[in-house]
């Protein structure tokens, strides 16, 4: 057993940091190219903290069997932290251009600090909302989402007066860290190697003594606590650390958007950006599988900008072309397809691993091991 | 797995009947525009950026709809520098996210020349891209002070909030009325940033501000809480700045119901509440609701005139100032182009730039300061309520005054 952890360790690590090299080369080869500076590299960004965001949400939904319905307010809240960090700073004079180490290191300071204050409130909205169950608890989460993003509103160095407007939202892009379609394909690294890290934290934390217990209370909370778990702990441990990532998520968010609008984070958002629609990935991808996140935030994705901005869809029949002008009906034609046909999701709670996958998926294609159900077993860290 | 396909072919049945009721109009000004791109192939290329979807969706529609037309029929009177215009249109779903998406699109398909997008809050993702990468863009109706600055590429064909908002106090003034309140959305840069423009022209007016209340969302389908603070406040007027789409079915009925009877003034926002007022509702309540607007359809001048009924006469409805207001974008890139002989972006741009050329469009004759807005005035409509008619054939517009620009100084 102890081999094949170290095995899997070695796998998993050797393969990202490939994937990670090919991506960040490919990205200064190719930097020049107007379809890869226009269109790939802005949707890596987008692909990225949608992959965090769904992965995040999934501790809290899949791991821990809570609705949560608020929680692009904790990406609200690392969004504005990192661009109001970004600019204190340069009003500071710390830096001048984007580039250098000094930029990359505040970069870096005003994701971990988005990190940080979201999981500060990720505690406190966790302990008293953690006190409910089911429908009442998702109602209270949505309730604080909405909450957070009208302070935000209401803060003069914030909403109001602040990032919303004019000059004051593209001083994000000018000296923040609102980055334009040049600086995405510099600071792609960036984009990365964070979603890389998160991905992977939120691996070792599922697959640790704290994620066992997280996954007692959501099989059977009553039993978890005659087992000795501190469940009230464990909750808001997890939401905190689920909002911890959500707040990563808006940090990269802020880098990706030359501008800054509490209306991204509203519930009325026309795009793939809402608490819902978050909720919704994490259902699509399979509950309690992070990987299944992964696949589902990265679909979700391709298909609203395909949608809206692919060229295929004009050779497409009338009628078909009528539906795509309707994005969210779409989302649910997809939905509702996943839900018939495989109720648990696209991966349920299966993992995909490097080691194990391929050898599984020949058995399975040889009709011999059947689909087994991949309880993680072990400390494995599967590959992204 | 009978039943299940049955149920998944009835639902895909349900969607495909829904889409097909609602975009029929959608579809003919598409295929209208496929035509014209086949016509030539050295075409040049228009790139249309605007919430065709989402909550802001009429914008969108109206401005595609009204920049299909001006570009038929440029394309009927022989084209741009004898080249025919190809337009291509994008939805943003009033997103930024999605608005920037969209752009990058279009440049990528090696378009220039961008006219988008309808809100402040989406087109304020795209100035710093537009510049950036040397795209011209002008925005048919973004007004926040802040989007065209000096020495850009980007242009904009209506006036901006500062100047709605004096405007509008230039009007209230005018009227005799010295109490009003305001309501807004804080975390709109078009609902703030209309209201703080207003309060301070107030100000400057002598006109007391007695009451100022929020709501959080553009979307608030909410505003008892509101008028009731006004209503106790008693003042005269209501400065509540919101789109359409809070304020036909909600806004002017709840702020009755709440025991308000003084004047509502809104902006151009309101243009084309009166499509989602509910069928039942109490329709004297859009008595004394007045607002700012870019254009008045009901204009007697004749490029106005001409403008409404070939609209009316392809689409069936009276043009919104959305598709006025793209049309005269669309006006503006001409001459432009015509100017500098040629559609490169940066030629494009400098004659813009030119703060001397005159441009008569639908929307009044202008010319545009150095950061690129038009200096011009605005018409002040009033809902009306005709009894006599009855129902909601019974509600329309009529124009209250028009203030010019030089008023306002």
């Amino acid at each position: 057993m102890k081999k094949t952890i170290r095995r899997g360790y070695l796998v998993n690590t050797a393969v990202l940091v490939a994937v990670y090299i090919l991506c960040v080369v490919l990205a200064n080869v190719f930097s020049e190219v107007s379809n890869f500076k226009l269109i790939l590299t802005p949707s890596i960004w987008q692909c990225c903290y949608l992959i965090i965001l769904a992965a995040s949400l999934n501790l809290v939904l899949g791991f821990m069997g809570q609705l949560s319905l608020g929680h692009c307010g904790f990406m609200a809240i690392g969004a504005y932290t990192a661009a109001l960090i970004s600019l204190a700073f340069q009003r500071a004079g710390v830096y001048d251009e984007k580039s250098g180490i000094v930029f990359v290191l505040i970069l870096f300071l005003c994701v971990i600090c988005a990190g940080v204050l979201a999981a500060m409130f990720g505690v406190l909205v966790g302990i008293p909302a953690l006190r409910l169950k089911g429908d009442y608890l998702a109602i209270i989460t949505l309730g604080f989402g909405l909450i957070i993003v009208n302070v935000i509103n209401n803060l003069p160095f914030a909403g109001q007066n602040g990032l919303a407007e004019g000059v004051a939202s593209s001083s994000l892009y000018q000296n923040g860290l609102g980055f334009g379609t040049t600086a995405k394909v510099t600071y792609l690294w960036v984009a990365l190697a964070v979603t890389i890290i998160c991905v992977a934290l939120m691996f070792m934390f599922i697959r640790s003594k704290y994620g066992r217990a997280v996954r007692a209370i959501r099989d059977d909370e009553i039993a978890a606590s005659a087992a000795g778990i501190n469940t009230g702990y464990y909750k808001v441990l997890t939401f905190a650390f689920s909002a911890f990532f959500a707040g990563i998520a808006g940090a990269l968010y802020a880098c990706s958007n030359s501008t800054l609008s509490t209306a991204s984070f509203s519930f009325t958002n026309g795009s793939i950006l809402n608490s819902t629609f978050v909720v919704v990935m994490v259902v699509l991808g399979g509950m309690g599988s992070l990987t299944g996140s992964i696949v589902s935030a990265v679909i979700m994705f391709v298909l609203n900008y395909q949608i809206a901005n692919g060229s295929w869809v004009s050779s497409l029949p009338g009628f078909i072309q009528g539906v795509f002008t309707y994005p969210m009906l779409v989302y649910a034609i997809v939905l509702v397809i996943i839900i018939m046909f495989r109720p648990k999701g696209i991966f349920g709670t299966y993992e995909f691993s490097l080691l194990r996958t391929p050898g599984e998926f020949v058995r399975w294609i040889k009709g011999l091991g059947g689909k087994k159900k991949a309880k993680p077993e072990g400390k494995e860290a599967a590959a992204q | 797995m009978k039943k299940k396909l049955l149920a998944l072919l009835l639902a895909l049945c349900m969607v495909f009947v829904l889409a097909a009721c609602g975009s029929e109009t959608d579809s003919d000004a598409e295929t209208s525009g496929g035509d014209s791109g086949e016509a030539s192939g050295d075409t040049i290329k228009i790139g249309m950026i605007g919430p065709q979807t989402g909550s802001n969706a009429a914008y969108g529609t109206s401005m595609l709809e009204g920049l299909q037309m001006t570009i038929d029929e440029i394309n009927e009177a022989g084209g741009i520098l004898g080249r025919q215009v190809e337009l291509i249109a994008t939805d943003d779903r009033g997103d930024a996210t999605e608005a920037q998406n969209a752009f990058n699109n279009l440049i990528s398909q090696g378009v220039t020349l961008i006219i988008g997008s309808a809100t402040s809050g989406a087109t304020s993702a795209l100035t710093n891209l537009a510049n950036e990468e040397g795209v011209v863009l002008i925005t048919p109706s973004a007004t926040a002070d802040d989007i065209t600055t000096e020495d850009d590429y980007v242009f904009r064909a209506c006036f901006k909030d500062t100047l709605q908002g004096s405007i509008a106090a230039a009007y209230v003034e005018q009227a005799g009325i010295t109490r009003v309140g305001t309501i807004a959305c804080s975390a709109d840069p078009y609902s703030s940033g209309l209201v703080n423009a207003f309060i301070s022209a107030c100000q400057e007016r002598g006109i007391e501000v007695v009451e100022q209340q929020s709501t959080a969302t553009m979307d608030a389908q909410d505003f008892t809480n509101q008028f009731t603070a006004m209503a106790s406040a008693d003042v005269d007027l209501v400065y509540a700045i919101y789109y359409y789409n809070a304020v036909g079915p909600f806004l002017v009925t709840q702020a009755r119901a709440a025991g308000y009877d003084g004047i509502i003034m809104g902006a151009d926002g309101y243009d084309g509440a009166l499509d989602y007022v509910s069928e039942g509702a109490d329709y004297s309540a859009f008595n004394d609701v007045i607002y700012t607007n870019h254009y008045d359809p009901s204009d007697t001048s004749a490029a106005v005139q001409d403008y409404v009924t070939a609209y009316s006469e392809l689409y069936g409805t009276t043009p919104l100032c959305f598709a006025a207001l793209a049309s005269d974008c669309m006006m503006m890139l001409q001459t432009a182009i015509e100017t500098a002989g040629t559609d490169e972006a940066s030629a494009v741009r400098d004659a813009l730039s030119d703060t001397s050329v005159t441009y008569e469009g639908v929307t009044g004759t202008f010319t545009l300061d150095e950061s690129g807005t038009p200096i011009k005035g605005a018409a002040v409509i009033s809902f009306a309520y005709d009894e006599s008619v009855g129902g909601l054939d019974g509600l329309g517009t009529e124009l209250v005054t028009t203030i010019s620009s030089d008023e306002i100084a």
